[in-house]
């Protein structure tokens, strides 16, 4: 068997077990790390597109989810629309406002780009933590009501329970990650990595260095957005913490250890990471000096993380040099 | 309406800018010199306060030499930084350090909320209470040593950039690297003095703010997003403008938290820096090291 | 007699640094399936000039288009989808990826797939994907590195990824190429390889504009040669003219040296 067709056994197998959860425990426990895994590996996901397929650091992301969920949140409760084409109104606000900060700061560098999405973050933890009548405030929009959906067939499914907000994420992250896939490995994704790898040798065949950033930039704020509209439900409230820099340190992480431009390598360490902090047992101050630690180290002594590793060991190989033959 | 309601909050707004100003050029000088956009730089504001509060309080230090310490400390501090962290960054490229800087300030705040925990340390001394009064004006002593030694501060930092042989290196190098390099200048010498001075100035507003505010592990954290768009509102790279955008910035907040709501005032330096970055998105005042 | 319209035609090319000139109303023209060369020492203007015309920097002044397209002050993608590309002095590559996968980045924008068709993945990709492929392997065997074809590019020695930057060049079928410094730092041997590429590549149609420092190389390779010293053209024309050429003895040599060698001719 291929290595292609074995691995995509692996995936498939693995797709069964997460998917058979919930059918072998109720254990809230076990359901909310399933959920967390799920909302961050979209939110990892994102990220890694944006940083490491296209080289470009954002801490935006967290922006997005936000925006999605308060978007979502808003047209639920106040218009009455359905969880799904809410949190799908929330994904494409957060695109928006992603073109909008991507194409004012590109123009001028990396390193305002970089400075924007800190900023840009900011800036909606301030707005929502003081817009009071708009997000209500540092109380945010509490008691958000248990979603319905009405599945082919005529039936409703309410989503109230935690097995059921499993599936929802769950099923959910399996259709980003389709989509990133699908991305990555097509000529978008090849145009991507040769912007990071080499911008100016790209620039000199024709590849237009802003348009595939503005396309991660969008699409990892579309997911982003659409997974926190659905998360904040889960949560049944949506308030200004959702912009905390605790969900970009971690999703950092995620796409460090992982590998900037590694699918599968920022997959597995999201799905470690989401379970890791309950199995630590240590506070969240020391998680997070932990963290940083990991980040120092990363930086300093294997920046390309374990992906990254992986594909030194590939390059490795051709070099060794080749048996005389004949 | 009352001019002297005005004049006092002008006189706090260029008391905050000035301390705004201290942050900011610092963070400015380093991404002008190594490029490197120092995410930790707000943790050293921290612990310059940090260590200002314990000085005084535990021991029972005057507030001059108090200051006088946490800068020399916050120099060594910046150098032992440079040759342990950075001088591997040389090189990199920026993604890198920003996140390397991030890391390092994850470490620093979070373990300063773990020694410390995050209740508000106030620096109760005998000049906490003194103020002097300016015809209808009152200006606490704190916050006029602080003025004295930001300004001061601004004069120091225009003598070495403008007076010594390695203050010039280090506006050559801002200013254009590739050509620095070609001239002989030691890039490791001016990066290293360069974060020196960025830690200290750092250390400085620290130590100048601390009987003024209350002293928290997360006081850092706050200052150094506005630093952040302070200094793309001066130009990435340029002291004097950061200078010149902080102070204007400290004003008008100042000025503007004394009528409108403050949500206002938190979001108006970012909303400036977005708009400076639509309209002139080298900053207000360009690249370069200049004061 | 027909005026056939030069392929490149640069006029009044400017460019100013901080006060330096860089490049001073520079104009100069390459004919269609011509080998050009553009000498001069160093600092004389040639690496800021196909800057500036292939969209890296931006002028100061000047135009330059490409038969009928004006291409003056285009961002680098929209002239190399126009048809002219080049290479970098210091040479680059994709070099986590293949030496195909290098190649088939460089066509990927020129052909007609969009993005949807890209996603889709259908008859149309997979046809324009197949014709890269096999385009890439051709260029791989031309420059004799068919055998790296599935290797990744960190691999390669310096010349060799000096004949990669060559064949990336050439993917997208481009009117003109520039090459930009094709032989520095490079052995004999591999000087020797490159030229027979070059000339290769011209007999397939290819019009070529090559800066170099190696003067010997310049002269066998091109039918004209353009000198620049100091931001300005000194001299053009053909090889045998410009080596006995007093300004441009002079530019090289300083114009102490450069009378001793013409009153040794005297």
């Amino acid at each position: 068997m291929s290595a292609g067709g074995a691995r995509a056994l692996v995936v498939l197998a693995a797709l069964a077990v997460l998917f058979a959860i919930p059918q072998f425990t109720s254990h809230e426990y076990v359901l909310a790390l399933g959920v967390s895994f799920a909302m961050f590996s979209v939110l990892s996901g994102g990220l890694n597109l944006v940083y490491g397929y296209t080289g470009l650091l954002s801490f935006a992301q967290v922006g997005f989810f936000g925006i999605g969920g308060y978007a979502a949140a808003l047209l639920v409760t106040e218009l009455g629309w359905s969880l799904l084409t809410g949190a799908a109104a929330g994904g494409l606000l957060a695109a928006a406002v992603g073109l909008v900060i991507g194409y004012s700061s590109l123009r001028l560098s990396r390193h305002a780009f970089a400075i924007v999405s800190l900023s840009f973050a900011l800036l909606c933890l301030i707005v929502a933590r003081d817009w009071v009548s708009l997000t209500r405030g540092a109380m945010g929009i509490p008691g958000l009501p248990a979603p319905v959906l009405d599945l082919p067939g005529g039936t409703r499914w309410r989503i109230a329970q935690p097995a059921d907000f499993y599936y929802l994420l769950f099923g959910f992250a399996v259709f980003a990650h389709a989509v990133i896939y699908l991305v990555v490995t097509s000529r978008l994704g090849r145009a991507m990595r040769a912007i990071k790898l080499n911008e100016p040798l790209a620039q000199s065949q024709g590849i237009n260095p802003l348009a595939y950033k503005l396309l991660a930039i969008a699409l990892s704020a579309l997911l982003a957005g659409i997974v926190g509209g659905l998360f904040v439900f889960y949560l049944t409230i949506v308030d200004p913490s959702i912009f905390d820099f605790y969900y970009t340190e971690t999703m950092l992480i995620m796409v460090i250890i992982g590998g900037p431009g590694s699918f599968w390598g920022v997959l597995l360490a999201s799905a470690v990471l989401a379970a890791l902090p309950d199995l630590l047992r240590f506070t969240t101050d020391l998680r997070m000096v932990l963290y940083g630690a990991v980040l120092i180290a990363a930086m300093l002594l294997f920046p390309s993380g374990v992906g990254g590793w992986l594909q030194q060991r590939r390059i490795a190989r051709w070099r060794r040099p080749q048996p005389a033959s004949q | 309406m009352d001019l002297n309601f005005y004049a006092q909050l002008l006189l706090n707004g260029i008391v905050i800018g000035v301390i705004y100003a201290l942050i900011a050029m610092g963070l400015s000088l380093i991404f002008g010199v190594l490029e490197i956009v120092n995410f930790a730089h707000g943790e050293f504001y921290m612990l310059g306060a940090m260590l200002a509060y314990f000085l005084t309080v535990n021991a029972g230090l005057g507030y001059w030499p108090t200051v006088l310490i946490v800068v020399a400390v916050a120099v060594c501090v910046g150098y032992v930084l440079y040759e342990a962290l950075l001088a591997s960054m040389r090189g990199a490229n920026f993604e890198r350090s920003i996140l390397l800087t991030l890391g390092l300030s994850m470490v620093l705040q979070n373990g300063a909320v773990f020694l410390f925990t995050t209740t508000p340390k106030m620096v109760a001394s005998s000049l906490s209470y003194s103020n002097i009064l300016l015809g209808g004006l009152r200006l606490s002593l704190s916050r006029l040593y602080a003025l004295g030694l930001g300004l001061a501060a601004f004069a120091a930092l225009y003598l070495i950039l403008y007076r010594t042989r390695i203050g010039k290196a280090m506006r050559g190098v801002a200013q254009s690297r590739d050509a620095a390099l070609m001239v002989g200048i030691d890039p490791r010498a001016v990066s290293r003095l360069a974060v020196a001075i960025g830690i200290g100035l750092s250390g400085l507003a620290g130590a100048a703010l601390a009987p003024v505010y209350a002293v928290h592990p997360l006081m850092g954290f706050s200052f150094v997003f506005k630093a952040f768009a302070i200094i793309i509102i001066g130009g990435l790279g340029n002291v004097s403008g950061a200078a010149i955008a902080a102070v204007v910035l400290g004003i008008l907040e100042s000025l503007i938290g004394g009528f409108l709501p403050l949500v206002m005032v938190d979001a108006l330096v970012f909303v400036s820096m977005i708009a400076v970055l639509l309209l002139r998105p080298q900053g207000l005042f360009g690249r370069g090291v200049r004061v | 007699m027909t005026a056939t319209r030069p392929l490149l035609e640069v006029r009044g090319l400017s460019k100013h640094y901080f006060g330096l000139t860089a490049v001073d109303d520079l104009s100069f023209e390459v004919d269609a399936g011509a080998v050009v060369g553009l000498i001069g020492p160093n600092g004389s203007g040639k690496s800021t000039t196909i800057d500036c015309i292939s969209g890296f920097q931006p002028s100061d002044a000047g135009t330059w288009r490409l038969e009928d397209l004006d291409l003056t002050g285009q961002p680098p993608h929209r002239i190399a989808r126009a048809g002219l590309t080049r290479t970098f002095q210091t040479v680059r590559a994709y070099d986590d990826m293949t030496l195909l996968e290098n190649l088939c980045v460089a066509v990927q924008e020129s052909d007609t797939v969009g993005w949807l068709q890209a996603l889709g993945r259908g008859p149309r990709l997979r046809r324009a994907e197949a014709a890269a492929e096999a385009r890439g392997r051709d260029l791989l065997a031309t420059v004799g590195l068919a055998e790296y074809a599935e290797a990744p590019a960190a691999i390669l020695s310096y010349g060799q990824r000096k004949l990669l930057a060559i064949a990336a060049s050439m993917m997208a079928r481009p009117r003109l190429v520039v090459l930009d410094e094709p032989v520095a730092g490079v052995n004999p041997t591999m000087i020797r390889h490159i030229e027979q590429v070059i000339h290769k590549l011209n007999a397939e149609g290819v019009t070529l504009l090559i800066v170099e420092h190696n003067v010997d190389f310049i002269m066998s390779l091109c039918s004209r040669v353009i000198v620049l010293d100091a931001g300005r053209k000194i001299a053009e024309g053909p090889p045998g003219l410009i080596r006995s050429d007093a300004r441009v003895l002079a530019a090289y040599l300083g114009k102490a040296r450069a009378a001793e060698l013409e009153s040794g001719h005297g």
